[in-house]
């Protein structure tokens, strides 16, 4: 896109979404990491899916690594904010059964890498 | 203090025994909040302007109906609440500051529309 | 005239300086003529909006009267479309105008109309909340902006306006903009499980992921959509910026601009 600026890296004022320094960032991130470990045993029990609390648990922890790079304590509080969300979406059952499979993608195959199988299946 | 009059019409909003007396002492509190304020502060000019004309006629009218039609906006239970409504606002004018000037410019061509094109 | 200052009930003198009158007077009438002048000709094409002159000289009056009132604040006051008032603020003053109108013996805008949200991607805060209040007392609308980025919040006006709960949780859910102190803030529109914010300009047309029920596992599932190439191109220029006729006369008219240091108009 033409119009879009390109991104400036000076250092600019901005204000606090609710972490002002990393350490509390991070405290906030562990926090959320907590409360999902705590509601395991629920997922467990109150969800129909056809995996172990153990399987759970170590999806939890690929969901948190997926963001283990990001930095900016602002954008960490804007995902912990969806984390709880998210959490308390479970936790009412206002997330149904699809709604937690889905972090599991069962259904997907894996894009094919060699070429080979990109030619068999016809894409780039 | 004459006939009262049995409902305002309006839903939640009871009839007021004794309206002079709540509005005289909402008005003196209003008064005494702008005080607080710099003498310069247009916010404290204005609404010191407002009160004291509505005080007057509060002062000078005994009846109720009177009063309303002389103030000309809604009935007194009304006023009683708008009263109330700029007190709490006087209240917090006090910390907000708005008489100062101007916080935070708005960035270049924030404003403007269409937006630039680039 | 119109039916909007026609509402007198009881006569009486006007109390204090009530701009947004419920009642006509002489030097409103006065001060219409001026503007007549400055408006030009009569409009009569019966399918166009007709401006009120005299609605319009106390709406200026009015946006002049929160400038001055809240230097502090106010960066620009403006008319658009002949007839609706705009406040222009940044995001620390959302709190304080929202309130002063609502509480303001003069304003009055005790409802809440609606919270609305706008995507410019090309400037550096890129989304403006616009909050539509509207004041029974004295049949008047006014019109509340400020802006925001993705990152930084704005104040939630619950606390001012109980009906802006709901509203600011669109916001949250369309544009993804958040919402400091909000009691409850979560999804309102869009489907648990939904990724993005559907407002944004740079949310593709078919959403990043598709649902369909799926019959080996006997369940509804989610899988990432591949976009097409046409669909990754975003057309970011609204449609009717591209008539000409809209580029000549622009909507909006300037009542007081404190941000910009010049001599004020008139």
């Amino acid at each position: 896109m033409a119009g879009r600026e390109t991104m400036k890296t000076t250092c600019r004022v901005v204000k606090p979404l609710m972490s002002t320094d990393f350490c509390e960032a991070r405290r906030r991130a562990i926090g959320l990491y907590r409360a999902f470990y705590r509601y395991i045993p629920y997922i467990h029990k109150y969800f129909d899916i056809p995996k172990s609390e153990s399987q759970i648990r170590s999806k939890i922890r690929e969901q948190f690594y997926k963001n283990a790079c990001v930095t900016d304590i602002r954008i960490i509080d804007i995902l912990v904010m969806k984390g709880y969300m998210e959490l308390q979406e479970i936790k009412y059952s206002w997330q149904q059964k699809g709604h937690v499979m889905a972090n599991w993608k069962p259904t997907i195959e894996p894009r094919p890498t060699d070429f080979i199988s990109k030619f068999l299946n016809g894409k780039d | 203090m004459g006939l009262l009059k049995k409902t305002t019409g309006l839903t939640g909003l009871a009839v007021s025994a004794n309206p002079h007396h709540t509005l005289g002492a909402l008005y003196g509190k209003i008064l005494r909040t702008l005080q607080k304020m710099p003498e310069n502060a247009v916010y404290r000019k204005h609404t010191e302007q407002i009160v004291r004309e509505r005080a007057a006629v509060l002062q000078q009218t005994k009846d109720v109906s009177e009063l309303e039609q002389k103030i000309n906006c809604g009935q007194a239970e009304e006023l009683i609440i708008q009263a109330e409504n700029e007190l709490n606002l006087a209240r917090k004018m006090l910390t907000w500051k708005p008489w100062e000037p101007l916080v935070a410019k708005p960035p270049k061509g924030q404003w403007d529309w269409p937006p630039a094109q680039q | 005239m119109s039916l909007f200052f026609n509402r007198t009930f009881g006569a009486g003198k006007f109390l204090g300086r009530i701009i947004l009158s419920n009642k006509k007077s002489p030097i409103v009438q006065r001060l219409a003529t001026k503007t007549d002048q400055a408006t030009a000709q009569v409009e009569t094409r019966p399918t166009v909006a007709k401006i009120d002159p005299i609605q319009k000289t106390h709406l200026i009056d009015f946006g002049k009267y929160i400038a001055e009132c809240m230097p502090k604040y106010v960066q620009k006051v403006q008319l658009t479309a002949g007839n609706e008032l705009e406040v222009l603020v940044p995001p620390e003053a959302v709190i304080p105008v929202l309130q002063f109108l609502k509480d303001h013996h003069s304003g009055q805008f005790a409802n809440l109309v609606d919270i609305a949200g706008m995507d410019v991607p090309s400037r550096p805060n890129r989304f403006e909340i616009i909050y539509n209040l509207l004041s029974l007392r004295y049949n008047a609308r006014i019109r509340v902006k400020t802006y925001t980025d993705e990152l930084t919040p704005v104040d939630s006006a619950c606390d001012v306006f109980k009906a802006a709960n709901w509203y600011e949780r669109e916001i949250w859910d369309m544009y993804g903009v958040f919402f400091a102190n909000h009691p409850d803030l979560r999804r309102i529109l869009t489907d648990y499980g939904f990724e993005g914010h559907p407002f944004r300009k740079d949310f593709p047309l078919s959403g990043y992921v598709e649902v369909r029920y799926d019959d080996e596992q006997k369940r509804v599932v989610v899988e990432p959509l591949e976009l097409a190439q046409e669909f990754r191109r975003f057309e970011l220029s609204a449609p009717w910026e591209q008539f000409p006729n809209f580029r000549g006369n622009p909507a909006t008219e300037e009542v007081t601009n404190p941000s910009e240091d010049k001599p004020k108009q008139e």
